[in-house]
């Protein structure tokens, strides 16, 4: 790695990041045949696959975690190389501004997509039939808004103040004496905290939409971001870790039937809102142990330029940006049909990834527009 | 009137050395503050909302107490006098390194408090009634500093700096008496009234009259003391 760094090109990490963001288009589009989303997600269809369920957590568990964790090596790499200053400029170009213009545009037209499909889907998923009687009740309050699927870059810019807090108070040195010891007192030790998160909401956790901070989310995924600034400054725990690849992924193929036979028992409701121990416990170890084996197995096959990668890692920001409000939409038109999900799914994968690459294409690579988002 | 820029650039980045610890502490509180009011329970509310009054008044008090009336004390205007500065860009140092030290934590704070009744369930007629605490604080916050920044007197600046900010607590009881505002406090609507807007007005009107007083009165002097 220290090889890589002088270069200045993490080829595995840059690659690991694009591969978590196009992981969030697969999984979004996947919850429309989900189960055990159907009562909360809007476009859930009427042909839905328990099998959907048994491969939709596993990413869900690992891809936010590990962009977390890339994102908090990088943050610790641009101060190292570019100092504060340079992390905050990079902080306002490259996420406040894409946030404030991309939020309310996302939001307009996933909220239109929606109005569009209340009234006109014939087969509504049951969040659409609740959305179509709200608007019919002329005295209905209306809904506060949501930072949709760009939650993500609010709580990198919460992050980048509290990155900044932990730097002007030293809070790293109790994290950096943990990476200082055997890689396994982290990667016991870390699920344990972050039980005591996502024990605190549903399970699998939800993603923190809410325009004010959440607790649960700062622990969660700030431990990750945390995680990740401090590996850049002790890259040495990787080559570590490195011997426990192996136990690890036999831990995580252990844990998930558990967390997925669990997770059938204790269905989401309004009498208990909250996820088990037992649950939290098995999700936190789920993401820890992911993550990491995640950092070694991409260290491992991903360590080296591939144009195609490239090309994937350079376009990724732009493509999870699009991504919903288009899959949405292409969703929508899709509840009415016949087909068997699989087609479905693949369907609204491969127009939603089209659209989002032809319009980076057009619209990004070769523009202004690539200093923000490209 | 010319300006050391860089000299005043540095004085300015050697008060937010300074205090920047205790800036980030505020600012994590805050932040613990904000998430309080996103638990959505009303113990947290209360809490959440006691947190942010406290921690906006002791941003203010911090920031001229350390910049202004420690600095008098433990003497560091001798050392400054040495440097190649002149009063008018100590004065603008002074008051920029202030504006910057306070600034920071009160805006991270007034935007999330706005946004936390805009976009939760809590209801928008508070977005007016918050709006006109923080342009309390920030008032009395232009006076303590205006005063630290002129009189000389250890006593006289603390007493203006506490009694400026103790005096929110009759000022939020006196919001609650004009029957314009406190009637909207529960609607979900954001209501402008006259006395909302001639208050707010007022606020920050005497803000910058105070702050531009203290610049123009520092500008006449010809001499550090």
């Amino acid at each position: 790695m220290d090889k890589a760094l002088q270069s200045g090109r993490l080829h595995y990490m840059d690659h690991l990041r694009a591969l978590a963001m196009l992981a969030g288009v697969l999984f979004h589009a996947a919850l429309a045949y989900s189960p055990l989303m159907q009562p909360f997600f809007p476009t859930a269809d009427r042909q839905s696959s328990p099998l959907v369920d048994v491969f939709v957590w596993l990413p869900h568990l690992l891809r936010m975690p590990l962009f977390f964790t890339v994102s908090g090596f990088f943050a610790a790499w641009i101060i190292a190389h570019r100092g504060p200053t340079g992390l905050l400029r990079q902080r306002i170009r490259r996420i406040a501004l894409p946030f404030i213009v991309a939020w309310p545009l996302v939001f307009l037209a996933m909220s239109a997509a929606t109005t569009w499909a209340a009234n006109h889907v014939q087969h509504p998923s049951p969040l659409l039939r609740l959305i179509h009687d709200w608007q019919a009740n002329p005295d209905a309050p209306s809904l506060p808004p949501t930072t949709a699927h760009l939650w993500f870059l609010y709580y990198l810019l919460l992050f980048g103040i509290l990155h900044w807090i932990a730097r002007t108070l030293d809070f790293a040195a109790p994290g950096r004496w943990l990476l200082r010891h055997s890689p396994g007192l982290l990667l016991l030790g870390l699920p344990l905290l972050l039980t005591l998160a996502l024990a605190s909401v549903s399970a699998p956790h939800p993603a923190p939409e809410g325009l004010l901070p959440q607790f649960w989310a700062i622990l969660f995924y700030g431990a990750f971001f945390a995680f990740g600034a401090l590996l850049y400054g002790q890259p040495e725990w990787l080559e570590r870790a490195k011997k426990l690849l192996w136990p690890l992924l036999a831990a995580c193929a252990l844990c998930y039937p558990l967390f997925l036979w669990q997770l059938s028992m204790e269905t989401p409701s309004i009498a208990a809102p909250t996820a088990s121990w037992l649950v939290a416990l098995l999700e936190g170890c789920l993401a820890v142990w992911l993550t990491v084996a995640s950092l070694l197995l991409g260290r491992r096959l991903l360590d080296r330029p591939s144009p195609i990668m490239r090309y994937l890692a350079q376009s990724a920001y732009w493509t999870y940006l699009l991504h919903l409000p288009l899959l949405l939409l292409v969703q929508y038109h899709l509840m009415d049909l016949s087909m068997a999900w699989e087609w479905k799914f693949l369907l609204a994968t491969s127009v939603t990834i089209a659209v989002c690459l032809l319009s980076y294409q057009l619209l990004v690579r070769h523009t202004p527009l690539r200093r923000f988002v490209g | 009137m010319t300006n050391n820029a860089s000299i005043i650039r540095l004085l300015v980045a050697k008060d937010w050395q300074l205090f920047q610890k205790q800036l980030a502490l505020y600012v994590l509180a805050g932040i613990v503050a904000l998430c309080l009011l996103a638990l959505a329970k009303p113990w947290a509310f209360y809490l959440g909302s006691l947190m942010l009054i406290v921690v906006v008044v002791a941003a203010a008090c911090f920031s001229i107490s350390a910049s202004l009336m420690v600095e008098r004390k433990e003497h560091t205007l001798a050392f400054v006098m040495s440097l190649p500065v002149s009063p008018w860009d100590f004065t603008i140092a002074k008051l920029l390194g202030n504006l910057v030290t306070f600034g920071v934590p009160f805006l991270v704070l007034c935007l999330g408090t706005l946004g936390t009744v805009l976009f939760t369930p809590l209801p928008d007629g508070l977005f007016v009634y918050a709006l006109l605490i923080f342009g309390y604080v920030l008032f009395a916050y232009s006076v303590a500093l205006s005063i630290a920044m002129t009189v000389e007197s250890e006593g006289w600046n603390t007493f203006a700096m506490i009694g400026s900010m103790v005096l929110i607590n009759p000022f939020i009881m006196g919001l609650a008496q004009i029957d314009a505002i406190s009637s909207q406090i529960e609607q979900d609507a954001i209501v402008w009234s006259t006395p909302a807007v001639a208050i707010l007005l007022t606020q920050v009107i005497l803000s910058v009259a105070v702050l531009g007083f203290t610049v123009w009165h520092h500008a006449r002097k010809p001499a550090f003391y």
